[in-house]
């Protein structure tokens, strides 16, 4: 009985000797085949692994370069995006030359009962704005007074005696106002609201007659020249 | 005396079907732990032939010599002085005076049977 449990204890304690050796044969054994190239052989194949590596360093190159490209065209794309509403703001702000079918009006000196001219008599800027605001209600989308463009910030003042167009004198009759509309149609109904409004009588008051032109398909109008300066308003946070 | 053997064996197959591997740097404790086993398992033989085996004393043997080797390699690594060399020559040491001693042992049991 004695007998057996001392063999009990050196079976189980024989188990984990071996247990122990296997692994610790295992361990060591881990190279199973010898490394038995010679320097000729191991010089071919690291010549194969060198070119491995560059073929890897070409596929990474490769990738890097589509991406390059395609973070370049991510750029580029934005940059395309904000140029056209660079251009569209422009536009919209009246920055840029535009052309189109509109008409245009010639303001010059009424002729008197005799025939002749009268001597020359003033614009008065508040009949240009109501000229101005007639046109727009009826459709105009650009507007030129003498060449000068007419933007939302344009104002229009007599400064002495002569009246002033954001800086422009207007003292040379006759001047033609151009206006642009959004196609033919419009002008013609342009054209028509401006004969019959009241505008044209009003301005023959001032001894100033207002020829009105047939529409035309491309009315070729200025861009705004100065900077605008914009003092009242700021980013919204 | 068959019965330990076939504890080795079993031992011995175990490990290799498991295919357990330790990491390499552990080899070195795993090593000395086998050699601290070892040395307890001639000891024991030895006592028994002597008839001086005690149980407790082969079993706590056992494992406190394979903990006791594996700390003093692990102490040694951390000190940078290779301390598991002097487990391995204690042990070492032991272990071929325990195979001397189970060796005459037996050659006086073998002689005295002859004898008979």
């Amino acid at each position: 009985m004695v007998g057996a449990q001392k063999n009990f204890y050196f079976s189980v304690t024989a188990s984990i000797i071996g247990f122990m050796v296997a692994i610790q044969f295992q361990t060591v054994s881990e190279p199973v085949n010898r490394d038995t190239r010679d320097t000729w052989e191991l010089r071919n194949d690291l010549m194969g692994e060198k070119e491995l590596q560059s073929e890897l360093l070409q596929e990474i190159r490769m990738v890097e370069d589509t991406l390059t490209k395609y973070e370049s065209e991510r750029e580029m794309s934005k940059g395309e995006l904000l140029k056209e509403t660079l251009e569209e703001l422009k536009i919209e702000a009246g920055m840029s030359d535009v052309s189109g079918p509109g008409i245009i009006l010639t303001l010059q000196s009424a002729m008197n009962e005799l025939g002749r001219e009268v001597p020359m008599s003033y614009v008065s800027p508040s009949l240009l704005q109501r000229l101005i605001n007639e046109l727009n209600m009826y459709g105009a989308l650009h507007i030129s007074i003498d060449g000068q463009r007419v933007i939302n910030t344009t104002v229009i003042r007599d400064i002495g005696t002569v009246t002033k167009i954001d800086g422009h004198s207007l003292n040379n009759l006759p001047f033609k106002i151009k206006v642009i509309t959004k196609d033919s149609e419009e002008a013609e109904k342009l054209l028509k609201r401006i004969e019959i409004s009241d505008i044209v009588e009003d301005f023959f008051v001032d001894n100033l007659q207002v020829m009105i032109n047939k529409p035309e398909e491309d009315i070729e109008i200025p861009g705004y020249q100065d900077t605008i300066r914009i003092r009242y308003m700021e980013p919204v946070e | 005396m068959w019965l330990p053997l076939m504890g080795l064996v079993i031992g011995v197959i175990i490990g290799l079907l498991t295919d357990i591997r330790i990491p390499p740097e552990y080899s070195n404790y795993l090593s000395i732990a086998i050699l601290a086993a070892l040395d307890t398992l001639f000891g024991g033989i030895r006592a028994q032939l002597q008839n001086i085996y005690d149980e407790k004393v082969f079993v706590s043997g056992f494992f406190f010599n394979i903990l006791l080797a594996a700390s003093l390699a692990f102490l040694g690594v951390h000190l940078g002085v290779d301390l598991y060399l002097a487990a391995v020559f204690a042990f070492g040491v032991r272990l071929f005076q325990n195979i001397a001693v189970i060796r005459r042992i037996l050659l006086t049991k073998w002689t005295s049977n002859g004898e008979k």
